[in-house]
């Protein structure tokens, strides 16, 4: 595959990357940490062209950065992954916010949660159709209610009473996810019945959510993950792992942090996110132990396709998949500074 | 051996304001929801069709908070949540905020075994309810005098257990175990009284408020909810049991006096081993609940 030349700023990056490699901070027993995915349900290595692969990882690297200029500044982990996700809500490429893909209805519906691992506190919505950024509005929910899931048009009225301005469903709508839909809607395809695993057939593009989980000086650890959910033909009001605490997104000062993206179903059922945290908890494992247990063993014996992003108190970091490939990049004050899609393409 | 508990909910029922009317009431409900539950495991019955029917019997009994008499939302109107899991092979199926479904836990268990999700919410899980030829019903129907009066109260902002006679908190759910060694689990709700619309807690959330894992353990909870799925709270139970070797009741034990105790969170919850032994537990004042099984028990309890 013919890659696209190395732009000047991640060349000059990567320099610096290098130079902190070779020379580590002083001050690293503190690491500050960022781990992002932009989703497990990406394209074949087949179907991706050099200027796609460039447009994503561009994408990948807006908010990996914006993330870690959160950390680097001394600010919360929360506020990290608050950032990291909200920079890909806003970018159409990925399947949340704007560009999220669409409902059998041609909506898009949107779930989103947070956890902050010191508490723990954790916020979700799910099914929003008129938040632009949802992860923002699981945050208010976190901080603001005295709830931790709120779904629907109850959710969107907490957004007004909030002073969250909504936007009209056409906000979402790209024409590239227009287009898919019209695609997938004519389309004959063996539908998986993933609530119990019995069928075959995969839909396509059906794992794309993104998500962030940091750890910042403090030491405390953050999870958030955003979606549009199944691609096109999701059933109205069908609501994935992403938005469910111990599913899709978990993070708890004492073990991990979690943002998982795949089949949903196959998360919920498996309790995946905090499945994770639980074999380093309780039967202490190593985090990536942990990681390729849930993800090779546990997840792809029931069936289920996707991957997930983890991080530990320590700052160890895990970035591990069963699907073809997971949007990726981490970065942390060690000098460590990757962007990947596919397996061993990391690149700076 | 086989064996089923049920939950009429946790919560603050001091004994002198149940009056002995009232508590005869929901001693008879639980009673009938524990029997009807049983009488599908000794037939042979799997422990699905079990809860599924326990917690049905709950749901149809006003008296309870979950489906009929359901606690009302801070607009005066009923909103449903539930789940059902299979521990066979996880297996798992809920809906949450539903408005017109007579009885959530059926739902669940259509979302369940005909549909590709394990979620449903809100008009899209009632859409999804006509697809699979449910009648709905009015939202109505699920009020009663007494849970207006619980919510004119708690809109006053007085101590609703003062002036009404108490009603459970939270949920109803059942666990069992059948002859097989098949473990099930399901919870429904209305949820909290003057909650805000679109509120969920946990127990349409697998891991949270319902899990079950054949070999392991079956859970309902009930109980402040936000607080359980933060611990998520019957997966943690489970884990324990699986990954420490923890027996159940130090499982839940801990669950209850430890970590939710430590985010200041109290409920209770039901469980049942692969080996069909019944933990009920709670650090609220009283529990509503039952458990039968194989070797002669049969009892229902609150206090």
């Amino acid at each position: 595959m013919s890659r696209p030349k190395l732009p000047a700023l991640p060349c000059l990056l990567l320099l610096v990357a290098a130079a902190t490699r070779i020379y580590p901070a002083a001050a690293d027993a503190r690491p500050i940490v960022i781990v992002i995915h932009g989703g497990a349900g990406v394209i074949e290595p087949a179907r991706m062209t050099p200027a796609k692969e460039a447009s994503y990882r561009a994408g990948l690297a807006a908010a990996l950065d914006a993330g870690y200029t959160v950390l680097e500044r001394g600010g919360t982990s929360l506020d990290a992954v608050t950032a990291a996700v909200r920079t890909m809500e806003d970018d159409p490429q990925f399947n949340a916010g704007r560009g999220a893909v669409l409902n059998d209805q041609g909506d898009a519906e949107l779930d989103a949660a947070i956890m902050d691992g010191n508490g723990p506190h954790s916020g979700a919505v799910a099914s929003v159709l008129h938040v632009k950024n949802p992860i923002e509005l699981a945050r208010l929910v976190m901080e603001k209610s005295r709830y931790v899931l709120l779904v629907g048009e109850g959710a969107e009225e907490f957004a007004l009473e909030q002073g969250v301005a909504l936007v009209p469903r056409s906000y979402f709508r790209t024409e590239a996810r227009e287009r898919e839909f019209e695609e997938t809607r004519h389309a004959e395809w063996a539908p998986r019945n993933a609530s119990t695993g019995a069928g075959r057939g995969v839909q396509p593009n059906s794992m794309d959510t993104v998500g962030a989980v940091a750890l910042d000086r403090a030491g405390n650890l953050s999870a958030a993950t955003s979606t549009g959910g199944l691609s096109t033909n999701k059933h109205r009001g069908r609501v994935g792992d992403t938005p469910l605490i111990g599913a899709g997104t978990y993070a708890d000062n004492q073990s991990c942090a979690v943002s998982g993206t795949g089949q949903g179903e196959y998360f919920i059922r498996g309790v995946v996110a905090y499945d994770v945290c639980a074999l380093v908890q309780y039967r202490h494992l190593e985090l990536a132990q942990a990681v390729r247990e849930v993800i090779h063993e546990k997840l792809r014996r029931a069936g289920g396709e996707g991957g997930v992003i983890a991080l530990d108190p320590a700052g160890n970091l895990a970035m591990d998949f069963n699907s073809v490939g997971m949007f990726r990049g981490a970065r942390d004050s060690r000098g460590r500074r990757e962007i990947a899609m596919y397996r061993d393409n990391a690149k700076p | 051996m086989y064996a089923i508990a049920i939950h009429g909910g946790a919560g603050a029922v001091p004994r002198a304001t149940l009056s002995a009317e009232r508590e005869q009431r929901c001693r008879r409900g639980l009673e009938a929801a524990l029997d009807g539950g049983y009488a599908v495991l000794e037939r042979g019955g799997s422990s699905l069709d079990a809860v599924a029917t326990a917690v049905r019997i709950l749901e149809d009994d006003a008296v309870f908070n979950a489906g009929r008499g359901a606690a009302l939302t801070r607009e005066g109107a009923a909103e449903l949540d539930a789940a059902i899991m299979d521990g066979r092979q996880l297996r798992a199926g809920a809906v949450a905020s539903v408005r017109h479904v007579r009885n959530p836990v059926e739902l669940a268990r259509r979302v369940m075994e005909k549909s590709r999700h394990v979620l449903l919410v809100g008009a899209g899980a009632e859409e999804f309810a006509l697809e699979e030829k449910f009648t709905l019903v009015p939202n109505l129907y699920f009020r009663t005098a007494e849970r207006l009066e619980q919510l004119e109260f708690a809109q006053r902002g007085e101590r609703v257990s003062d002036l009404v006679p108490p009603a459970p908190q939270g949920t109803v759910g059942a666990v069992a175990r059948d002859a097989g060694g098949n473990l099930a689990a399901a919870t429904s709700t209305g949820g909290l009284t003057n909650k805000r619309p679109g509120r969920v807690g946990d127990s349409p959330i697998i891991g949270a408020g319902t899990y079950a894992k054949n070999g392991v353990c079956a859970v309902s909870a009930t109980g402040h909810g936000e607080y359980f799925i933060r611990a998520v709270a019957a997966h943690h139970v489970c884990t324990a049991v699986e990954y420490r070797g923890l027996t159940l009741q130090q499982a839940v034990h801990e669950l209850l006096h430890g970590i939710l105790r430590a985010l200041g969170g109290d409920g209770g919850l039901i469980a049942v081993d692969r080996d069909g032994q019944v933990v009920m537990e709670f650090s609220t004042e009283g529990m509503f609940r039952g458990a039968r099984d194989s070797r002669g028990r049969r009892e229902v309890a609150i206090y």
